[in-house]
C-alpha cells in the first residue's frame, strides 16, 4: 500500500459537512475521524482551503 | 513566477515616474529601483520626508504583503498598492490634501468635496445644533451613536431654500462647523442649486395645471425642451413662437400668518406666525445667534415678488414627465399651495380637538411642510408607532380643504377613519369611505374621502357605482392628498393616481423610505422632496418610542441538518434552516427567560410550517392566516389580559395589522429574505410598548439565525436600515445556561433526526413564505395587512358510502395538540328564555330558603 502524505484538519461540524459535500465532487479526504477532525491529502490542502473560503463567503453580506 | 515578476518590473518604473511628476514628495525614488529588483516587496516607496508614522505603516504593509505572497504568490493587484502607501487605504477617498483648520478639534463636521457627504461627530458638544442645521439642508444617510452621515442633494437644498435659508448663510454656517474650509466644489454646488430654485412653479387653477414663473425668460428656456413643449396645451389661438404675451398673467400670491393647530404656538399665541420659529431656533438657545440668524428667517425673504406672473398650461397626463424634465434641467418646479388665499375651493370646517396635543417632532415635521405659510408637497418619514397618522390629520386640519387619503388596504382605510374621528372634530357627514364594499360621498361642498391606492388607480372594469365615485373624485379639485405608506406603491400605480386626481398639495407618509428596487428617487418628483426624517434614537431617548435592544442569535446547525442543507438546492433549504433544532432550543430558552422576567413575547415566523411546528412543540398559542376570526380574537384577548398567556406566535399577519402594545419582546425565527422594510416594521411592533416610559425599560428584539447558511447573509442585509437609524445589533453566539434548561426540546440526536425526517417529508410548498395571508379586493399586492381571509375552496372527492359515514376511519387521539385548542372557550351564551327561567328558579329557591329559615 502506498503511503499518502496527509494533513489533519480541525474544524467545526458545519465546516466538516461542507468538506464532505466537496469531497463528493472531487475526493480528497483520506480519513473521516470524527465530527471535528478529518485527514485530507496534503497536496489538495491549498485548493480545499480556497474553495471552502469561497463557500463561506457566499453567506456574508457586504455593502459593496 | 520570475518571468511574470520581470514583466511587471518593466512596466513599473514608468508608472513610478508619472507618480513622481505628480507629486514632488516622491522624487527620491530612483535609487530605490535597484533594490526593488532584488526584493520586490520592500519599503522602497517611503518618501524621505515622510514622518515616522508613515514609514512604520509602510513597514507593516510590506510585511503583510510578504506573508500574503507566501500564500498565493504576488498578484498584479498587490503591486498597485506600492504606488501610494497610506492613501491606498482610502483609495479614491484620499482627501489628505484638504487642510485642517487650526481649531478643527472643536468643529464637528467634515464635508466630502466629491459627493457632498457630510460626516458629523455626534459626540461633539455642539452636535445637536449642527444636527438641526444639517437636517434642514441635507438628507440623513446614517445615524448611529457617534458618527452621523448626511448627504447634500439638490432636493434637500431646494427644501432648505424653500423654508427660507439663504445661500450665503448655508455656506457660512457650514464653514463655521467644518473642520476644513468648505470645498469649492460644494460651494458652487450649493450656489447653483439654490439660485435656480423657486423660479418655476406648478400651480393648479380651475382644474388645470399651469407652469408659472415670474421670469418669462425661464419659461422660454423650458419651452425649448421638446418634452415640455409637447406637454403644453395650446388653449389660445396663437402661433407657436413664444411671447410673453401668450402667457397668462396674474398677480403673485402674498403670504400672511399661519398657525398649525395643536402646536404650542397655536395654544399660547393664537395668530402669531410660526414662521419665525424654525426647528433649530426652538432647540438652540446656547448658540442662538449663530443659528437663528440662519434657520429662523423672517418671511419676506422667500418672496420673489413681481406683480406679474406668467404661465402656460400643460397637459394633465404629462405632468409627471414635465416635472421630471424640469428637475433634469435644474429648474425644479415648486409645488406650493397657498391654501389660505384659495377662494375657489370651499373650506372644510375641521380642526383638531382641543385635547389633542402634538409632540415636538411632529410639530417640527409640520413646520417644514408649512414653513412659509403655504403647503409644500413632500414626504415625512417617522418611525412606526411615532404617530404618522396624527401628523397627516394635523396637516389636513391646517389646510382645511377637501382632502383625499389613500392607504394600502381596506383595513387601514377604517383605521384612518377612526383616527380622524378620534383626533379631529370632523363629523360623520364630512368623512366618506371608498372601498370595494363601501362607496360613500360626503355631504356638502368639501370633505374627506378615504380610499385605497388600488381602488383609485384601477383601470379595469368597474362597477357602475365605483365608476360614478371615480368621476366624483376626478372631477373635483382636492386641496390636499395624503399618501400613506408611500414606499410600497408601485411607480406606475402612483403615476395613475397623481395624474387622475387633481390635488394642490401632496403629503407622503412612511416609516421606512427604503425599497429593495431603488425606486425611491421616483417619489422625489412624483410627490416632492423628503421634508423631514425623524431621528429614531432621539425619539427613543425622549421616550416617544421604546428603547430597543437588538440582538442576533447565532444558532449552529446540527451536522445532520447541515448535511441535508448542503444537498438541498431548492426552496427547502429555507425550511431546513428554520427548523434547525438548535434554533428550537434557542427559541425555547429565550421564551422561558423572558417569561420569567415578566415580558410579553411575540414570536414571528414567515413560514407557516415552521410556525405551527414551533408553537405546537413549545405549547404556545399561534395565529396565522388560516386561524379563524373568532379564535384569533380570543387568542389576542388572552395575550393582552391573561397572565397565563405570555407568548404568541404570529405569521406575516402580525407584521402590520395587529396592534399589541403589551408586547415587550420580539423573537424572529424566519423572515422574508433580505427585506429591510419587514425588519423595520417588525421592530415597530414593540416600539409602541405601553411600558416604554418605565424606568430603565428596554424592549428586546431577537433575530434567530442558523449559522453557515444563507440566513446569515439575509439577516445582515435586513439589519442595514435599522443600523442606519442608529440601532446596534449585538451578536450572541452562545446562550448562557441553554444546556442547563430542564425540559430542553430536541436534546437527543434521535429526536433531532426524527425532526429532520419530518422536515424532509414536508412538501416543497411548505417552504413558501406567507402563503397563509390572503388580501382583500382593494389591497395592494405585496402589502399584507388584511385581517379577513377567504374560505378555502370546495373540494370534490369520490368515496364509498361506508367511508363517508366514517366506517373506514381509524380512531386516533391527537398527541401533539395545538395550544389554541386548549384555550378555555367562553361558555355559550344562554338563550334569553332559559336565562329568565334560571333567574326565576334561583329566586324561588332563595325564597324557599328564607321561608325555611323563618320557620326554623
Amino acid at each position: 500500500m502506498k503511503a499518502i502524505k496527509g494533513v489533519l484538519l480541525t474544524c467545526d461540524s458545519a465546516v466538516k459537512q461542507i468538506l464532505l459535500t466537496m469531497n463528493e465532487k472531487q475526493s480528497f479526504i483520506i480519513e473521516d475521524l470524527d465530527d471535528h477532525h478529518v485527514v485530507i491529502k496534503a497536496d489538495e490542502e491549498w485548493r480545499v482551503r480556497k474553495d471552502l473560503e469561497a463557500e463561506l463567503e457566499k453567506n456574508t453580506y457586504s455593502l459593496e | 513566477m520570475p518571468i511574470k515578476r520581470g514583466a511587471e518590473d518593466l512596466s513599473y518604473p514608468s508608472k513610478r515616474s508619472r507618480k513622481a511628476l505628480d507629486d514632488d514628495e516622491y522624487i527620491n525614488v530612483d535609487d530605490d529601483d535597484s533594490r526593488e529588483l532584488q526584493s520586490p516587496p520592500d519599503t522602497g516607496l517611503v518618501p524621505r520626508g515622510a514622518t515616522i508614522n508613515i514609514s512604520a505603516l509602510a513597514r507593516k504593509l510590506a510585511e503583510a504583503r510578504k506573508s500574503k505572497e507566501g500564500e498565493d504568490g504576488a498578484g498584479p493587484s498587490s503591486r498597485q498598492f506600492q504606488n501610494s502607501l497610506v492613501s491606498h487605504i482610502f483609495q479614491d477617498h484620499d482627501f489628505s490634501w484638504l487642510h485642517l483648520k487650526a481649531d478643527h478639534a472643536s468643529r464637528p463636521l467634515w464635508i466630502s468635496p466629491e459627493d457632498g457627504h457630510i460626516i458629523l461627530e455626534a459626540f461633539s458638544p455642539i452636535a445637536e445644533q449642527a444636527q438641526d442645521f444639517l437636517v434642514a439642508i441635507s438628507e440623513p444617510v446614517s445615524r448611529p451613536a457617534f458618527i452621523h452621515e448626511y448627504k447634500l442633494t439638490s432636493y434637500s437644498l431646494y427644501a432648505a431654500v424653500s423654508v427660507g435659508l439663504q445661500t450665503e448663510d448655508i455656506i457660512e454656517v457650514l464653514n463655521r462647523l467644518s473642520k476644513v474650509p468648505v470645498p469649492e466644489s460644494i460651494v458652487t454646488f450649493i450656489r447653483e442649486r439654490t439660485l435656480s430654485y423657486g423660479k418655476v412653479k406648478l400651480v393648479l387653477k380651475h382644474n388645470k395645471y399651469y407652469v408659472e414663473s415670474t421670469h418669462p425668460e425661464t419659461l422660454q428656456v423650458l419651452l425649448k425642451d421638446s418634452t415640455i413643449r409637447e406637454a403644453r396645451v395650446h388653449s389660445q389661438p396663437t402661433d407657436n413662437s413664444i411671447k410673453a404675451a401668450t402667457f397668462t398673467t396674474s398677480k403673485a400670491p402674498v403670504k400672511g400668518n399661519l398657525v398649525i393647530p395643536g402646536t404650542k404656538e397655536a395654544e399660547k399665541k393664537k395668530g402669531e406666525s410660526v414662521n419665525g420659529k424654525g426647528p433649530a431656533a426652538a432647540g438652540s438657545s446656547t448658540d442662538a445667534e449663530l443659528f437663528t440668524s440662519v434657520v429662523g428667517v423672517d418671511a419676506d425673504e422667500v418672496d420673489e415678488d413681481d406683480d406679474n406672473v406668467h404661465a402656460f398650461e400643460i397637459n394633465d397626463a404629462k405632468i409627471d414627465d414635465v416635472k421630471k424634465r424640469c428637475n433634469e434641467l435644474e429648474y425644479p418646479m415648486l409645488e406650493e399651495y397657498d391654501f389660505r388665499n384659495d377662494t375657489v375651493n370651499a373650506n372644510l370646517d375641521i380642526d383638531l380637538k382641543p385635547s389633542t396635543v402634538i409632540r415636538p417632532y411632529q410639530e417640527t415635521s409640520l413646520s417644514k411642510m408649512f414653513g412659509n405659510g403655504r403647503a409644500r408637497s413632500g414626504i415625512i418619514v417617522l418611525p412606526c408607532g411615532a404617530g404618522k397618522t396624527l401628523v397627516g390629520i394635523t396637516a389636513a386640519c391646517t389646510i382645511k380643504k377637501s382632502c383625499l387619503v389613500l392607504c394600502t388596504s381596506s383595513v387601514s382605510v377604517m383605521q384612518w377613519k377612526q383616527q380622524f374621528m378620534q383626533w379631529s372634530n370632523v363629523t360623520d357627514r364630512q368623512i366618506a369611505v371608498f372601498t370595494a364594499d363601501q362607496k360613500e360621498k360626503f355631504a356638502g361642498d368639501s370633505g374627506i374621502v378615504i380610499s385605497t391606492y388600488s381602488m383609485v388607480a384601477n383601470t379595469h372594469n368597474r362597477s357602475h357605482e365605483s365608476k360614478k365615485m371615480m368621476e366624483f373624485l376626478t372631477s373635483r379639485e382636492w386641496g390636499f392628498i395624503l399618501l400613506d405608506e408611500v414606499h410600497v406603491v408601485p411607480a406606475a400605480m402612483f403615476r395613475r393616481v397623481v395624474t387622475t386626481i387633481k390635488a394642490h398639495s401632496k403629503l407622503g407618509l412612511t416609516a421606512t423610505l427604503v425599497r429593495e428596487d431603488d425606486k425611491i428617487a421616483d417619489l422625489n418628483y412624483m410627490i416632492g422632496p423628503k421634508l423631514y426624517e425623524a431621528n429614531w434614537m432621539d425619539l427613543a431617548a425622549k421616550g416617544h418610542i421604546a428603547n430597543v435592544q437588538c440582538a442576533e442569535v447565532w444558532c449552529p446547525m446540527t451536522p445532520e441538518f447541515y448535511r441535508e442543507y448542503l444537498r438541498e438546492q431548492s426552496r427547502k433549504r429555507m425550511l431546513l434552516y428554520c427548523m434547525n433544532p438548535k434554533k428550537f432550543q434557542a427559541c425555547q430558552f429565550l421564551i422561558k427567560y423572558h417569561e420569567d422576567r415578566g415580558d410579553k413575547i411575540i414570536v414571528f415566523s414567515d413560514n407557516v410550517y415552521a410556525l405551527e411546528a414551533y408553537a405546537k412543540k413549545l405549547g404556545k398559542l399561534y395565529i396565522h392566516g388560516g386561524t379563524g376570526q373568532v379564535e384569533r380574537m380570543r387568542i389576542l384577548q388572552h395575550f393582552q389580559h391573561s397572565p397565563e398567556v405570555n407568548t404568541i406566535f404570529l405569521s406575516k399577519v402580525g407584521d402590520t395589522s395587529i396592534d399589541l402594545p403589551e408586547a415587550t419582546c420580539l423573537i424572529q425565527i424566519s423572515s422574508h429574505f433580505g427585506s429591510r422594510r419587514q425588519e423595520a416594521q417588525r421592530l415597530g411592533r414593540i416600539l409602541r410598548a405601553k411600558r416604554r416610559n418605565d424606568e430603565g425599560f428596554n424592549a428586546f428584539f431577537y433575530s434567530l439565525v442558523s449559522k453557515d447558511t444563507q440566513e446569515m447573509f439575509y439577516s445582515t442585509k435586513r439589519q442595514q436600515f435599522l443600523i442606519d437609524q442608529g440601532y446596534a445589533f449585538k451578536v450572541i453566539t452562545h446562550l448562557d445556561g441553554l444546556d442547563g434548561l430542564a425540559d430542553l426540546v430536541y436534546r437527543g440526536r434521535d429526536e433531532q433526526i426524527e425532526l429532520l425526517s419530518s422536515v424532509l417529508l414536508a412538501n416543497e410548498s411548505e417552504a413558501d413564505l406567507g402563503t397563509d395571508v390572503r388580501g382583500d379586493a382593494g389591497d395592494l399586492a405585496g402589502t399584507i395587512t388584511s385581517k379577513d381571509f377567504g374560505v378555502p375552496g370546495v373540494q370534490r372527492t369520490a368515496g364509498t358510502l361506508a367511508a363517508l359515514s366514517g366506517g373506514q376511519h381509524m380512531s386516533y387521539v391527537e398527541q401533539n395538540k395545538s395550544a389554541n385548542r386548549k384555550l378555555a372557550r367562553e361558555p355559550a351564551a344562554r338563550h334569553k328564555l332559559f336565562a329568565r327561567r334560571d333567574k326565576d328558579l334561583a329566586a324561588a329557591r332563595k325564597e324557599a330558603r328564607a321561608a325555611a329559615k323563618a320557620q326554623g
